[in-house]
C-alpha cells in the first residue's frame, strides 16, 4: 500500500497541520490531555519521516528524491513542489526529532494550553516545509508561517519584554524576508520563461552583475536569520524571553533555515556569485565566531549568554559553505545539524535551570551543583558537547570545516593562514566562556541567598530522557561521524563539484600573480593511507 | 601471537566500559549505585587489571621483537579525503600500555583507602576509569588527528577530576584554569596538524616527517614554514606536560584529590607532551631551530620548577613543582635528540613519582586526623614533622623515592637522569650546567621536604604556626591573586570548607596514624621499580635503549663503543653524584640539624626569595594580561553589541514603524494583531505580484 508513490513528504508536512486543527474540539481545560495528543502526533509524524527516507530514499543518490509536483494555482504559476536531497533530508529529520522533543519540553506548561500546542504542532509542519519544499513562491510562504506561530509564542508565553523581543524578531525577519520575495520574484521573471521552480531557476544561465544583486538580496534575509553579525540583534532578545520549548526550537531549527536557505538558493543557484562573494562570507564567518564569543564571555544573563555562543557556532557553517572542498560544505552541513542537536539541549537545560532558581543572572546563582547533581552533570556534558570535545559531534563538525577551509585550493595560502588562525582563537575562546558559566553556577560553595528561598530539586525522569535523547546522537556522531555524514555527502560532493566549476575563474585570476606556493606536487603524493 | 594485537583495542574499550556501566548507573539509579560502593569500584579495578595483564602480554610480545602492529578503519570522510581511525603497537605503545595500566591499577588499589569516606566514591571511580581509557587510546594513536581526540579527551578527564571537590572555590577555580590553559597549547597543536596536513595531505606521524622533509628539502615550502609547523605542534606539549610558559595550571591542579595528582599530574596524562614528541620525533629531529626550542623549553622549565619548588610549603604543591621540573628534563633530552634517555626518565619518574604523591596523599591522610579536613593545614609542611614515628611505611617509601629523584644510585633516577645529562653535555654544555644545576636543587628541595615531613618533632599542635598559615591564607585572598582568578567578585573573604572543618575539629587532638593496607600497598609495590627499573638502562647494558630507540636509528651500545665512553661515564656520574650530594647536605645541615637558618638566608636574598615564593609572579603577570584582559575586551565587545550595533537597530525601528500610534497599539498587546496584518499584507504581495 505505502509505495514510492505515496505522497511521503506531503502527508509528512500536512499531517500536524491538519492534527492542530483538531485541537480546539477536544474537551480538556488543563491541557493535561492535549499536550498527549500533540506528543503522539509529534512521534507519529517523526516516525513517518524516518520511515519515509529510510524505505524511500536512496543515501547514494545526490539529486532531488520523494519528489511531488502538483499545480495549486496555475494562473500564479504556484505548484505545490517538495522533495528532498541530501541538504534537506538531514534537516527535516533534525526538525521532526527536536520539535517532538519540544513538545515533551513544554509538559509543565499551563498556560493557554490549547493555543501553545497548535502553535507547536504548526510549527512542526511550517519548519519542515522550509526544508522540503521546491518552488520559491511556496518557500517564500513557508518561510512567513512558520514566523507567525513563532511570534505568538514568543510573545504570549515569554518573559517579562517579551512583547519587545517579539515584535523585534518579526519585524527583523519579515523585513528580511521581503528581500527573498524581491530576489524570487526577479529570478522568475529573468529570461523569458516564468518559473518559481528550484530547479528550473537553478538552470538559468543569469549574467554575473544580476546574480550579484540577487545574492545580496538573498543574503541579507539569510543573514538575519543564521545569523550573521550585524543582523543578529533580534536573537539575544528573542532568546533572552523566550520559554525553553520555544528555544529549542529557535536554536534548533531555525536558526539552520538561515544555512540551508543560504545552501540551497545563494550557493546552488547563484554559483557564479557565490565564488565571487564566497571570501566575505569567510571573513564574516570569522567575526561570528570571534564576536559573538566575546559578546557571550561578557554577558550576565544566563540565556542570552548561550544566544551569542549559538551565534559564535554559526559562523563555522558560513566558512564550511564558502571552503568549496567537500569536506568544508560536508562540516557546514554536519554544523547545523550537531548544534541543532547540542543548542537544543543546552537551551533545554537553561531553562530546567529557571524554572528552580528563577533567576537567569549568574550573579545570583553559584554553587547548586551539590543540590542538583543531574542538571550540573548534564549541563557539563552539554558544555562539554558546544565547545567542540572530541567523541561529540560538535567537534567533528569544527575539525571538517578547519581542515575543509585549510586545504581548500580557492583561497590563497595567506588568506587561509589569517582566517584558519582567528577561526582557531575561538576554539580557545569557547571554553573560557562555557566553563565559567559553568563554574558561576554549579561550582564553589553554595551562594546562601538563592538556596535560602529557592527549593532547588534535581532533574525529574522527563528531563533527564530529553537531555539522554539529544546526547545520544550528538556522542554517536562524534565517534563515528560517517553514521550521519554518508547519508548526505553523495548531495555535497555534487554541489561542490557544481561550485568547483565556477573557481577556475577565480584561480585563472590569481595565477597572474606569482604563482601561489602549491606544496604538495603530485610527485610526492603517496597513496592515502586509509 | 596475532590474536592479542587483533583484540588490542579491548584495551582501552575495557576501562571505558566500566566507566559507562558505573556511570549509567549513577545517571540513572544513583542512589543503589552509591550504596553499593565497592562492587562498583572492584568492576573497575577488574577491568583495569585485564587491561594491564592484555598490556604485558603485549609488552612481553614486542619485546620478543614482534612486528610493529597497526590496523586501522575508516572514521570520516567526504568526498576525496579520508581519514582513518584505529590503533598501532609498537615498542613505544606497548612500554606506554605498561606504564599507564599499571600506575592506574595502583592508584584505583590506594583510592578505595583515600577516598573511603568520601561521598563522591564511585563517581571517582567513574572518572579514573574514563582517564584511563582516554590515556590508552593517546597512547596507541596511529595518527594526529586520534592523538588530538585523546589528547582533549584526557584533559577533559583532568578538567572533571581537578574539579571533583567541586564546593571548594579553588578546585572550581583551577579545573577551568587547567582546561583553558591546555585549550590555548591545543590552538597551537590543532594549527600545527592543519599545517603539517596542508603541506604534507596526512596525519600519519611517519608520512608526515618523510614528506615534510622531502618538501623542505626540495624547496617547496621554506624550512621556516616547517620549522613554525614543528613549534606550533609543539606548543601541545607545552601546555599538556607543564612548560614555561604554560605550566601555570599544573600547581593548581593540585587542588584535585590527590590519587589523581599522583596519576594524571604525574605519571602519565602530563607526560603525554613527552610521548607526543616522542612519536612526532622523526618530524622534529629534521628541524633543528625546533629542536633548540624544545631544549631550551625544556631546561628553562627544569629550572624554573626546581627554583620554586625550594620555597612552597604545600606538600603538594611543592611535589608538583618537582613534576614541572622533571617533566622539563625530558623534554631537553627530546631537544638534544636523547629520545630513549627521555623515555627512560619518563619511566622511572611515573614510577618514583606517583609513589611520591601516593606517599603525600598517605600523609595527609594521616594528618587529617590531627588537624582536621582542611587542606590548607593538613597539607602544609610546617604543621607536619617527626611523622616517621607514625608511619613508617609511608616514611620508607617516600625516603626511596627522594632518593630516586635526587639521583643517588642505584636508583631508578640516578639511571636516567644521568642518561639526559651525559646526553646534554654532547650536544650543549649550557643546557648541561642548567641541568646539572638543577639535579643539585632537586635533591635539595626534595630532602627538605622529607625532613620537613618526617623528622623532627610533629608541629601540628603548634598553634603559632597555625596562625601563621591562616594569615597567609586569608591575605593571599585579599589580594585576589588567587592563581586563576577568573572573577572579580572573588574578593569576598569566605571560610572555606567550613563543612569539613567543622567535623575535623573533633579530630584535632589525634595523633596522625598509618594509612590503611589498601594505600600502602601500592606504596610498597611502586617502591620496587623505583628502586631498581633504572636497572634496565644502565649504560653497562642498557636493555632499555635496545628496545626503545628513535625510528631509523641504530643503537650503539655503550659497552660495545668501548672503554671511552665508559669512562666518560664514570665522570659524568660522579659529577652529578657529587651535586646531589651537595644539596642533600645543604638540606640536612638546614633542616634536619638546624645548624643553618634558612629564614636568615631568605632575609638575605629577598628578591630571590620572593621571585621563589611568588612562583616569579607569573601567576599575577597572566593575571593582568589575559585574564582582566580579556574580561575588559569581552566587556567592550558586549558594549559595542548592544549600544552601538543594536542602538542603531531601534533607532530605525523607533523612527519608522514604531512611532506614534503603532507604539502604543503593539503595548495594547495587540502585537499580534500587528503581525497578522504584517502576514497578510506580504501575502498580498506575492499574490498580487503574481498575477501581474
Amino acid at each position: 500500500m505505502l509505495t514510492a508513490d505515496f505522497p511521503w513528504l506531503t502527508t509528512i508536512i500536512l499531517f500536524p497541520i491538519a492534527a492542530s486543527f483538531l485541537i480546539p474540539l477536544i474537551p480538556d481545560k488543563e491541557g493535561k490531555t492535549v499536550r498527549w495528543y500533540a506528543l503522539v502526533v509529534g512521534l507519529l509524524d517523526f516516525a513517518l519521516i524516518v520511515y519515509a527516507f529510510y524505505t524511500q530514499y536512496d543515501f547514494a543518490n545526490p539529486d532531488l528524491q520523494l519528489v511531488e509536483s502538483y499545480a495549486w494555482v496555475p494562473q500564479l504559476d504556484l505548484n505545490w513542489s517538495v522533495g528532498a536531497d541530501g541538504l534537506s533530508m538531514p534537516l527535516i529529520i533534525l526538525t521532526g526529532f527536536i520539535t517532538t522533543l519540544a513538545i515533551l519540553a513544554a509538559w509543565p506548561v499551563t498556560l493557554k494550553p490549547k493555543l501553545f500546542y497548535f502553535l507547536m504542532l504548526v510549527m512542526f509542519g511550517g519548519q519542515i516545509a522550509v526544508f522540503a519544499v521546491q518552488d520559491m513562491l511556496l518557500f517564500f510562504l513557508s518561510w512567513e508561517l512558520e514566523l507567525v506561530p513563532i511570534y505568538f509564542l514568543l510573545s504570549i508565553w515569554g518573559g517579562k519584554k517579551r512583547l519587545y523581543a517579539a515584535t523585534k524578531f518579526i519585524l527583523y525577519t519579515a523585513g528580511g524576508s521581503l528581500f527573498i520575495l524581491v530576489a524570487a520574484l526577479a529570478m522568475a521573471f529573468y529570461g523569458g520563461e516564468v518559473t518559481f521552480d528550484f530547479r528550473s531557476l537553478a538552470a538559468k544561465d543569469y549574467p554575473l552583475i544580476f546574480q550579484l544583486w540577487i545574492y545580496t538580496a538573498f543574503l541579507i534575509a539569510y543573514a538575519v536569520k543564521l545569523p550573521i553579525i550585524p543582523l543578529h540583534t533580534w536573537l539575544p532578545d528573542a532568546h533572552g524571553e523566550a520559554t525553553a520549548p520555544v528555544h529549542m526550537l529557535l536554536a534548533g531549527i531555525l536558526l539552520k533555515m538561515g544555512g540551508y536557505a543560504l545552501i540551497r538558493m545563494n550557493a546552488e543557484m547563484l554559483p557564479a556569485a557565490h565564488a565571487t562573494v564566497a571570501p566575505a562570507l569567510v571573513v564574516l564567518g570569522v567575526v561570528n565566531i570571534i564576536y559573538a564569543a566575546l559578546t557571550s564571555f561578557a554577558q550576565r544573563n544566563l540565556k542570552r549568554k548561550i544566544a551569542y555562543s549559538s551565534i559564535s557556532h554559526m559562523g563555522f557553517v558560513l566558512i564550511g559553505i564558502a571552503s568549496f572542498t567537500d569536506l568544508g560544505l560536508s562540516g557546514a552541513v554536519l554544523q547545523m545539524v550537531s548544534h541543532g542537536l547540542i543548542g537544543a539541549s543546552l537551551f533545554f537545560l537553561v531553562g530546567a535551570t529557571y524554572d528552580r532558581t528563577h533567576t537567569l543572572m549568574l550573579d545570583e546563582m553559584g554553587g547548586v551543583g551539590k543540590q542538583m547533581p543531574k542538571i550540573f552533570s548534564m549541563f557539563t556534558a552539554c558544555s562539554l558537547a558546544s565547545l567542540a570535545m572530541p567523541g561529540m559531534s560538535g567537534f567533528v563538525a569544527e575539525l571538517m570545516v578547519f581542515v575543509g577551509f585549510a586545504t581548500s585550493d580557492a583561497y590563497s595560502l595567506t588568506f587561509r593562514v589569517i582566517i584558519v588562525c582567528l577561526a582557531a582563537i575561538g576554539v580557545v575562546l569557547t571554553p573560557i566562556y562555557l566553563l565559567s558559566m559553568l563554574r558561576e553556577i554549579f561550582y564553589g560553595p553554595e551562594n546562601k541567598e538563592l538556596t535560602s528561598h529557592e527549593v532547588l530539586v534535581d532533574a525529574e525522569p522527563r528531563e533527564v530522557f530529553i537531555i539522554a535523547s539529544l546526547l545520544i546522537p550528538i556522542i554517536g556522531i562524534g565517534f563515528y561521524p560517517k553514521l550521519l555524514t554518508q547519508i548526505y555527502d553523495a548531495k555535497t560532493i555534487q554541489l561542490t563539484a557544481r561550485l568547483r566549476g565556477q573557481v577556475p575563474t577565480l584561480a585563472l585570476q590569481q595565477n597572474q600573480k606569482p604563482v601561489a606556493m602549491q606544496p604538495f606536487s603530485e610527485s610526492v603524493q603517496a597513496p592515502e593511507i586509509r | 601471537m596475532e590474536p592479542i594485537y587483533q583484540y588490542a583495542w579491548l584495551i582501552p574499550v575495557l576501562p571505558l566500559a566500566g566507566a559507562m556501566i558505573v556511570g549509567l548507573g549513577l545517571v540513572s539509579f544513583n542512589k543503589d549505585t552509591n550504596r553499593l560502593r565497592q562492587a562498583n569500584s572492584i568492576l573497575i579495578v577488574s577491568l583495569l587489571g585485564a587491561a594491564m595483564t592484555f598490556s604485558f602480554a603485549l609488552f612481553w610480545s614486542q619485546l620478543q621483537g614482534h612486528e610493529p602492529y597497526t590496523r586501522l578503519f575508516e572514521w570520516a570522510s567526504a568526498g576525496d579525503f579520508h581519514l582513518s581511525m584505529g590503533y598501532v603497537v609498537d615498542p613505544l605503545a606497548s612500554l606506554m600500555l605498561v606504564i599507564v595500566t599499571t600506575v592506574a591499577f595502583l592508584v584505583m588499589i590506594y583510592t578505595d583507602g583515600y577516598m573511603a569516606h568520601d561521598p563522591g566514591y564511585v563517581r571517582f571511580y567513574a572518572y579514573l576509569s574514563l582517564f584511563s581509557s582516554s590515556m590508552l587510546g593517546l597512547v596507541i594513536s596511529p595518527n594526529l588527528v586520534q592523538v588530538y581526540i585523546f589528547w582533549e579527551l584526557v584533559g577533559m578527564c583532568s578538567y572533571l577530576l581537578i574539579g571533583f571537590w567541586f564546593n571548594r572555590k579553588a578546585a572550581a577555580d583551577a579545573c577551568q584554569k587547567a582546561f583553558v590553559t591546555n585549550r590555548v597549547g591545543d590552538f597551537g597543536l590543532l594549527l600545527g596538524i592543519l599545517g603539517l596536513y596542508w603541506a604534507t595531505r596526512s596525519f600519519d606521524f611517519e608520512v608526515v616527517a618523510t614528506r615534510l622533509q622531502d618538501l623542505v628539502a626540495s624547496g617547496a615550502i621554506p624550512g621556516a614554514l616547517a620549522a613554525l609547523f614543528a613549534i606550533l605542534v609543539f606548543l601541545g606539549p607545552v601546555a599538556k606536560s607543564a612548560q614555561f610558559p604554560l605550566h601555570v595550571w599544573l600547581p593548581d591542579a593540585m587542588e584535585g584529590p590527590t590519587p589523581i595528582s599522583a596519576l594524571i599530574h604525574a605519571a602519565t596524562m602530563v607526560a603525554a607532551g613527552v610521548f607526543l614528541i616522542a612519536r612526532m620525533f622523526p618530524m622534529f629531529e629534521a628541524i633543528p631551530s625546533a629542536m633548540t626550542v624544545i631544549s631550551w623549553t625544556g631546561a628553562f622549565t627544569a629550572f624554573l620548577g626546581a627554583s620554586i619548588a625550594i620555597t612552597q610549603n604545600d606538600i603538594k604543591k611543592g611535589l608538583a613543582y618537582s613534576t614541572m621540573s622533571q617533566l622539563g628534563y625530558m623534554v631537553m633530552a627530546m631537544g638534544v635528540g636523547a629520545y630513549s634517555a627521555g623515555l627512560f626518565h619518563l619511566m622511572t619518574h611515573a614510577f618514583f613519582k606517583a609513589m611520591l604523591f601516593l606517599g603525600s596523599g598517605s600523609v595527609i591522610h594521616g594528618m587529617e586526623s590531627a588537624v582536621g579536613h582542611d587542606a590548607a593545614y593538613a597539607q602544609d609542611m610546617r604543621m607536619m614533622g617527626g611523622l616517621r614515628k607514625y608511619m613508617p611505611l609511608t616514611a620508607f617509601t617516600f625516603l626511596v623515592g627522594t632518593l630516586a629523584i635526587s639521583g643517588i644510585p642505584p636508583f631508578a633516577g640516578f639511571w636516567s637522569k644521568d642518561e639526559i645529562l651525559g646526553a646534554t653535555f654532547a650536544a650543549n654544555p649550557v643546557l648541561w650546567i642548567i641541568g646539572y644545576l638543577t639535579a643539585g636543587i632537586t635533591a635539595f628541595y626534595m630532602f627538605r621536604m622529607y625532613f620537613m615531613t618526617f623528622e623532627g618533632k610533629f608541629r601540628g599542635n603548634d598553634t603559632a604556626v597555625k596562625q601563621t598559615i591562616r594569615n597567609e591564607q586569608l591575605q593571599s585572598m585579599g589580594l585576589a591573586f588567587g592563581p586563576g582568578a577568573m572573577d572579580p567578585r572573588e574578593l569576598t573573604i569566605e571560610p572555606t570548607h567550613e563543612e569539613e572543618s567543622a567535623y575535623g575539629e573533633d579530630h584535632s587532638s589525634h595523633d596522625p596514624h598509618e594509612s590503611p593496607l589498601s594505600m600502602t600497598l601500592p606504596l610498597l609495590i611502586l617502591a620496587v621499580p623505583s628502586t631498581l627499573i633504572g636497572l634496565v638502562g644502565t649504560p653497562f647494558h642498557n636493555y632499555f635503549e635496545a628496545f626503545i630507540h628513535a625510528p631509523g636509528e641504530t643503537v650503539q651500545l655503550a659497552a660495545e663503543a668501548g672503554q671511552e665512553t665508559l669512562s666518560e661515564f664514570y665522570v659524568m656520574a660522579g659529577s652529578s653524584v657529587g651535586i646531589s650530594l651537595i644539596g642533600i647536605s645543604i638540606a640536612i645541615l638546614m633542616y634536619l640539624q638546624q645548624k643553618i637558618d634558612p629564614s636568615a638566608i631568605a632575609a638575605k636574598i629577598p628578591f630571590f626569595y620572593r621571585l621563589s615564593k611568588n612562583k616569579w609572579y607569573i601567576d599575577e603577570i597572566y593575571d593582568e594580561l589575559f585574564v582582566k584582559g580579556s574580561r575588559r575586551l569581552a566587556r567592550q565587545v558586549l558594549e559595542v553589541d548592544s549600544k552601538v550595533v543594536d542602538g542603531v537597530v531601534n533607532l530605525a525601528g523607533l523612527a519608522t514603524l514604531l512611532t506614534g500610534e503603532g507604539l502604543k497599539y503593539l503595548e495594547n498587546g495587540r502585537a499580534q494583531f500587528y503581525a497578522l496584518i504584517i502576514f497578510v499584507a506580504v501575502l498580498g504581495l506575492v499574490i498580487f505580484s503574481g498575477v501581474t
